[in-house]
């Protein structure tokens, strides 16, 4: 069931056991798997069917630190929440990414791979995947990894049809929950923002917060801060190690034949350290990911590549004549070391229209990445070197530690963090099953559990965490 | 030292600040690598391209 509006629901007498802020791709998961076990479920979208821009305009807050995107650009409110805008591209954390990193404090997952593997197959499902290959070493320092670029699925289309004919599923739009309250043990309720005024306060027997990776830690540090600390009773973490994925274009390749490394119509190759690269580099985790260049680019590189390389050049050039594409634009997104200090904090000044405190998002990148992000485009070069795969120019602004370009890609509005999983509860919000610790019936979805961030795109390993909590919360429910 | 230098004229010390450059003429020079001895496959970083130094050639 789908309805338009919090009293056009209320009308229709639903009783839910679970109730579920935000209809991501975290939330419409975790609802479809609580209806599909016969779970009575409500859904609360703050948003419409739509986009509109009165609906963004809660998401508006502030930076401060590095140069980030606009708050309420870098995510959306509406049915289907952030996919709306998602890219496609998938793949799921690798199994290093939830292992600690002995040179980079307050990683490691209290999960592993293992524990998330048993729901690919309904991910795929969902995310309408081909099977992942494996990763195919290019040398002891570089694998080739593989993205795969889905149909990148709208989940307000995709399940519209699904969850309004859903018995157990009930979906209402408009409906923004702007705080939860609680006495430091349960969630006793959610008070309700419904057409432009308070809509009273709304009870079901477990509560999961999947508003996205910035929104999650608004509400959860508004509604702590309301209730002295009754909704995350342990809240040293709450907000704390933010993460996004910082990307960057590196410089450029020219490749000998890029052909080799197709694999798909995105014309798109990506690489990553070997675990035994970043320990002995002791660096973060990375993607390089190889575009191809047009034509003229490829004239200009071979041309400053024959200054340096007179013969190599030759070669290279010969190489255009035969296939009229052999060069490369290298982008670079890395995985951020977890910071307490990057963070997301309420403003002290500003409210949206309901009243509840903007973000304020503390965030800059930290000299371990600047020296992964130098360490990997060198390491990549020398690969491809060596192997005679290629030869790589790194930018002149990474070289010489100039400052990061505002112009670019900036990051990947991956928002990873702010509730992170752990069993330390002075360093995490939520356990294993991202309940909150302390808290009998909160549990948090999304890549805000996120303890690292890795180098890949989250949504798929979103959506698996959330098959696992869906799964989790319905063995729960039926003891 | 800095009584030593106090009692140098001016025109002494800019003397010898003029042929300090000099002074590297006079050095024991290490000799230039044998040919034999580089390694081709070594990489290189130069103008910001990673090199074999056997693609200087």
């Amino acid at each position: 069931m789908i309805f338009d509006s919090y009293e056009a629901y209320n009308q229709a007498g639903f009783k839910p056991k679970v109730c579920i802020l935000g209809s991501g791709p975290a939330g419409t998961t975790i609802a479809r798997k609580l209806g599909a076990a016969g779970i009575p479920v409500v859904v609360l979208e703050a948003g419409s069917r739509e986009f509109s821009d009165d609906s963004q305009d809660f998401y508006r807050g502030k930076t401060v630190g590095d140069f980030y995107f606009d708050l309420d650009i870098t995510r959306l409110r509406f049915m289907g929440g952030s996919s709306n805008h998602w890219a496609g591209w998938c793949r799921v954390l690798d199994k290093q990414d939830f292992e600690p990193k002995a040179w980079a404090p307050d990683t490691g997952w209290p999960i592993s791979r293992a524990d998330i593997e048993p729901y690919l197959g309904e991910v795929h499902d969902i995310l309408e995947l081909p099977a992942f290959r494996p990763d195919i070493p290019v040398s002891d320092d570089i694998r080739w990894v593989q993205l795969i670029k889905s149909p990148a699925v709208r989940f307000g289309e995709k399940f519209a049809d699904e969850l309004d004919k859903s018995r157990n599923i009930a979906v209402v739009l408009n409906t923004y929950a702007t705080e939860l309250t609680g006495d430091g043990k349960r969630v006793t309720g959610a008070k309700l923002w419904s057409n432009g005024q308070d809509a009273g306060t709304f009870s079901a027997d477990y509560f999961v917060t999947c508003t996205g990776g910035l929104e999650n830690s608004r509400l959860l540090l508004w509604s702590n801060e309301r209730s002295n600390g009754g909704v995350v009773p342990n809240a040293a973490a709450l907000g704390r190690y933010w993460m996004e994925h910082p990307t960057f274009q590196g410089g450029n390749a020219i490749v000998a034949n890029y052909s080799e490394f197709e694999v798909d119509a995105s014309n798109e190759v990506f690489f990553s350290p070997t675990l035994a690269a970043m320990e002995r580099l002791q660096i973060m985790n990375f993607g390089i990911r190889l575009i191809e260049s047009p034509y003229p680019n490829v004239k200009k590189l071979i041309a400053d590549l024959a200054c340096t390389a007179p013969n190599m050049a030759e070669w290279m050039s010969s190489q255009l004549d035969q296939r009229l594409r052999c060069a490369a634009q290298l982008y670079v997104a890395w995985e951020q070391a977890p910071l307490a200090s990057n963070r997301i904090e309420l403003s002290k000044t500003d409210v949206d229209h309901a009243g509840v405190p903007r973000i304020e998002l503390h965030w800059k990148k930290s000299p371990l990445e600047r020296r992964t992000l130098l360490e990997g485009l060198k390491l990549f070069g020398a690969t491809m070197a060596q192997k005679n795969l290629g030869r790589v120019r790194i930018d002149e602004w990474i070289s010489n530690g100039g400052d990061y370009p505002t112009n670019e890609e900036t990051a990947g509005h991956h928002h990873m963090g702010g509730t992170r999983m752990g069993t330390d509860a002075l360093k995490s919000v939520v356990d294993a099953n991202c309940k909150v610790h302390g808290m009998d019936n909160l549990y948090v979805g999304g890549s805000s559990v996120f303890c690292t961030s890795g180098q890949c795109n989250p949504t798929t390993t979103i959506t698996a965490l959330a098959c696992r909590l869906g799964e989790h919360l319905g063995k729960v429910i039926a003891v | 030292m800095s009584r030593f230098i106090s009692k140098m004229s001016r025109r002494a010390i800019v003397q010898a600040l003029i042929a300090l450059p000099a002074l590297s003429l006079f050095r024991v020079r290490t000799a230039p690598a044998d040919p034999d001895e580089i390694d081709p496959d070594e990489i290189v970083e130069i103008n910001g391209w990673i090199l074999r130094r056997s693609d200087l050639a």
